[in-house]
């Protein structure tokens, strides 16, 4: 027996992965992450636990290890939710230094699929990806496409109403795949900002991909091209909101993923679109909802927290605030922001794994014995209605109170 | 250095080619049977600091048929077997010594059954602690032991180790809320021990088990015993000017006749580290927090908190009671996290377990932090006042040299005056590795003797867990089952 961990000349500098020394070694290894971790849930083994991948690392980091299948299985198998982060007392940087790792990896093996790969290319051209798209709702009405197929959707638009922009007051990111798929999302999200009186303007396609989907496969040399590509192409000094709490979350942290005083202003202007609307939900009310009156939405809706607005942007409480006045009974689910196994590409990457997670968050979705579910995520919606769950963005729903009102 | 690729399929360390292991995945299944060298890695140490050898083969059955399966194949191959629950243990009673077999429970996490007028639950081992509570709980009850890890550790391991919690205080520890369990022997055999009569006859084998380390058997199934929630919870946080104050507040209150349910104490160093984490309002310039809970019917609770309140402001405390159950719960999470907060103070730390008399708490906190200084530790004190113990936390840096010599030293004499003053050398964490060398301070040779009998008894070829608990002198059959150990983990 001896007590562990004696390296008296372990180096100062980074090692293999060239991970931050004082962040890897943060972890006391004390376990309380495990039962947050996604898939230590559900599988119970230790590689598939936030503590054991930061053991992994740092056995790589150190030299003792070269890559084999099952590190590179324990990374590949991590969701980057975070919500280890949250449950951790220590608050060790776990996603800085799982991007890292897998930045580090990336280069030295190319890991991430030719199909990702190519869909990750192709989201950045936002034309090709509505053209691709439309064909791929053609093929799935054909029946060409077998129904679940990577991840996406089924019954996808085959056509978009255009989006118009109706001043410069705030900055509406439209993002890749959301205003592929979802742009009655963003409908919505621009019909209740001009009910505050506010004008919107919309990113575009000058911005067309934040990047988040690049880091989490760690492709960071893309990621931090895209994430410059937005910077410059939303300059000014109005608020940037975002109703994709994956987006957003990946633009409050261009600061640090660009390190240039130009990000870091960026990243101050970025704002999930709940939160900034929590501020303002007076100019909503007085005109559009009399206090006296019921909420008009006369639902039992459950608020799915979606990581990264949860674990990552700490802003889930505005979802119920915002939400509030125009829902008769909100409720929580019960599993502690527990993340439903979408994150970005994995569902499509670890479909197996994805839907052993998913299984979880529908079985706390029965418990909570809701009419209809709200995610503020577009990721978390789509594969939970894959899931069969009602469910639609909060935008959405106030959207239609606004109108039934 | 630059990280070396991987080409195809590097099964680096596995131990795929073990015949033992061929085994296993014939009767298991591949997803059952892990021999890599990241799971065997991973399962090679618990949330100690200690190591010694390495998981040789990883097993993650589900039923109590798969336990017995792996049993026979570990007598088929003269292997060693090691139950492991979350790996959240403080004494290395996970770590294996040796590379044995480990069967981790993370998979039989079903909760059976649930006997509300009964009062009892049947679950499987990995059933995570917390989890139980929060399944009874709309229904009135809970399981009473609570670890400060108990979001993490499972009810299997609080069976092996005999845990305590903030909350034993007034309902006792896990012992006292076990009442039957279903054990596969180390021959393969499955037995059931105790009962759910309140008086089962015959010897006591259930409370014999229950603190057994992973020695006697693996626990399959447990009864266990589900407390009804109290009516009414009042939560105190009193702060002091100094550590003897709290120590002394904590002797009036239990010598003025009251038994709270639970009695805490944090001193400044662990306050601001707790703090930092979960931002509840401890007073962060008090030397020293005390958080007493009391709760029953809710006439005596009031009635309770008020005396408690009074002795404590004889003493010099500033008193605050818990406004609702939110800031109750915040205050809870601040002081069972205080362990894995310390990552904020170094990056190593070293959580003591030992107990004193309560009377002697004061001489004894003093004397602590004394040795803390000598060795140049950084000394975070956060413990179970209530019952004396205590949980000397040194915060380091294993990096630094000379540092786990200064520990392990501090450590020592930290024993050692707990004993000098009618101590014992664990409250709750187990003896496992860490405390094993130290058995001959606390027993006779024939004491250790006859624990050595009991354990043969249950396990005569010392095939479960070998090499704990019980120093070498009194462990003959472990040696040879070590000997082909592993000196230096999967990777050195």
């Amino acid at each position: 027996m001896k007590i562990s961990g004696s390296k008296p000349d372990a180096p100062a500098v980074a090692g293999v992965l060239g991970l931050d020394q004082t962040d890897l070694y943060s972890c006391v290894a004390c376990g309380l992450c495990l039962p947050h971790c996604p898939t230590y849930r559900v599988t119970g083994a230790d590689t598939h636990s936030p503590r054991g991948r930061i053991a992994l690392m740092q056995v790589l980091d150190e030299g003792k290890t070269s890559l084999t299948t099952e590190i590179v299985e324990a990374f590949d198998t991590c969701i980057q939710c975070r919500g280890c982060e949250t449950a951790c007392p220590g608050d060790v940087p776990f996603g800085a230094l799982m991007e890292a790792s897998k930045e580090v990896i990336e280069t030295t093996d190319r890991q991430t699929p030719w199909w990702l790969k190519t869909a990750l290319r192709t989201i950045t051209y936002p034309r090709l990806l509505r053209f691709g798209s439309s064909a791929v709702a053609l093929a799935q009405r054909l029946r060409l496409l077998p129904p679940a197929f990577r991840g996406i959707p089924q019954r996808m638009p085959i056509n978009r109403q255009q989006l118009q922009s109706s001043g410069d007051d705030v900055w509406l990111f439209t993002g890749c795949v959301m205003d592929a798929w979802q742009r009655n999302t963003h409908f919505a999200t621009q019909q209740v900002i001009e009910a505050t009186g506010i004008s919107v303007r919309l990113s575009g396609d000058g911005a067309p991909c934040c990047g988040a989907l690049h880091t989490h496969a760690g492709l960071g040399r893309q990621a931090r091209k895209l994430a410059n590509r937005v910077v410059s192409a939303l300059p000014g000094d109005n608020p940037v909101l975002v109703n994709s709490a994956g987006c957003g979350a990946a633009m409050k942290s261009y600061g640090t993923l660009l390190n240039t005083a130009e990000a870091r202003a960026f990243s101050a202007r970025v704002l999930d679109i709940h939160e900034w609307l929590a501020e303002r939900l007076n100019s909503l009310k007085p005109s559009n909802i009399a206090e006296h009156r019921q909420p008009p939405i006369k639902k039992r809706v459950a608020v799915q927290d979606p990581c990264h607005l949860r674990h990552v942007q700490g802003t889930h409480g505005a979802v119920r605030e915002v939400l509030q006045p125009f829902v008769s009974e909100l409720v929580d689910l019960d599993d502690d922001g527990m993340c439903c196994g979408a994150g970005g590409a994995f569902s499509a990457l670890q479909p197996q794994l994805a839907a052993e997670v998913r299984n979880l968050k529908i079985a706390a979705i029965n418990r909570a014995n809701a009419d209809l579910v709200v995610s503020a995520n577009p990721g978390c919606a789509m594969y939970l209605a894959a899931g069969g769950v009602d469910v639609c963005h909060p935008m959405e729903l106030i959207a239609q109170a606004l109108n039934d009102g | 250095m630059k990280l070396r690729r991987l080409t195809k399929r590097n099964h680096q360390n596995s131990t795929n080619n073990d015949p033992c292991a061929a085994d296993l995945q014939a009767t298991l299944g591949d997803q059952r049977v892990h021999t890599d060298s990241a799971a065997r890695h991973l399962a090679s140490t618990d949330a100690s600091i200690f190591t010694g050898g390495a998981a040789g083969i990883v097993c993650y059955p589900s039923t109590t048929e798969q336990v017995q399966a792996i049993m026979a194949v570990a007598i088929k191959h003269d292997r060693a077997v090691l139950p492991r629950g979350a790996g959240s243990g403080l004494s290395g009673g996970a770590a294996p010594l040796g590379n044995p077999i480990v069967v981790s429970t993370t998979r039989m996490n079903r909760v059976l059954e649930v006997d509300l007028e009964d009062r009892l639950a049947w679950v499987q081992p990995g059933v995570i602690n917390l989890d139980l509570s929060k399944q009874t709980s709309p229904f009135g009850f809970h399981f009473a032991p609570d670890p400060s890890s108990q979001q993490v550790c499972t009810i299997g391991g609080n069976v092996a180790n005999n845990s305590g919690g903030p909350h034993c205080l007034a309902y006792g520890v896990t012992s006292s809320h076990i009442l039957a369990l279903e054990v596969v022997l180390s021959s393969g055999e499955i037995v059931e021990l105790g009962g759910l009569d309140s008086e089962p006859t015959g010897y006591d084998l259930r409370g014999a088990f229950v603190g057994s380390e992973g020695m006697f058997g693996i626990t399959t199934k447990i009864a266990v015993r589900l407390t009804p929630n109290p009516e009414s919870v009042k939560t105190l946080m009193l702060s002091f000017d100094t550590v003897t104050d709290a120590a002394a507040t904590v002797s009036a209150v239990i010598a003025s006749g009251l038994v709270p349910a639970a009695i805490e104490m944090l001193d400044r160093n662990c306050v601001a580290a707790v703090e930092s984490f979960v931002h509840a309002g401890f007073p962060t310039d008090a030397a020293a927090v005390l958080i007493i809970e009391v709760d029953g019917l809710s006439a005596g609770v009031s009635a309770d908190a008020t005396k408690v309140a009074e002795v404590a402001q004889t003493h010099g405390a500033t008193v605050r009671v818990a406004a609702n159950e939110d800031e109750r719960a915040l205050w809870w999470k601040g002081r069972k996290s205080a362990f894995g907060a310390i990552a904020r103070v170094a990056p190593d730390y070293y959580l003591h377990d030992t107990v004193v008399p309560r009377s002697k708490l004061v001489e004894v906190l003093e004397a602590v932090y004394e040795i803390a200084q000598r060795y140049d530790l950084t000394m975070l004190n956060v413990f179970h006042a209530g019952d004396g113990n205590l949980h000397p936390l040194m915060a380091y840096n294993s990096r630094q040299a000379g540092a786990n010599e200064r520990v392990a030293a501090a450590s020592r004499e930290i024993l050692e005056l707990s004993l000098a003053v009618g101590g014992v050398l664990s409250g709750e964490h187990g003896i496992g590795v860490e405390k094993r060398d130290f058995m001959t301070d606390q027993f006779t040779s024939a004491d250790l003797a006859q624990q050595a009998l009991l354990r043969t008894a249950f396990d005569p070829f010392c095939r479960l867990n070998p090499g704990k608990v019980l120093p070498a002198a009194h462990s003959c059959a472990d040696i040879a089952t070590l000997s082909a150990a592993h000196a230096d983990g999967v990777w050195g």
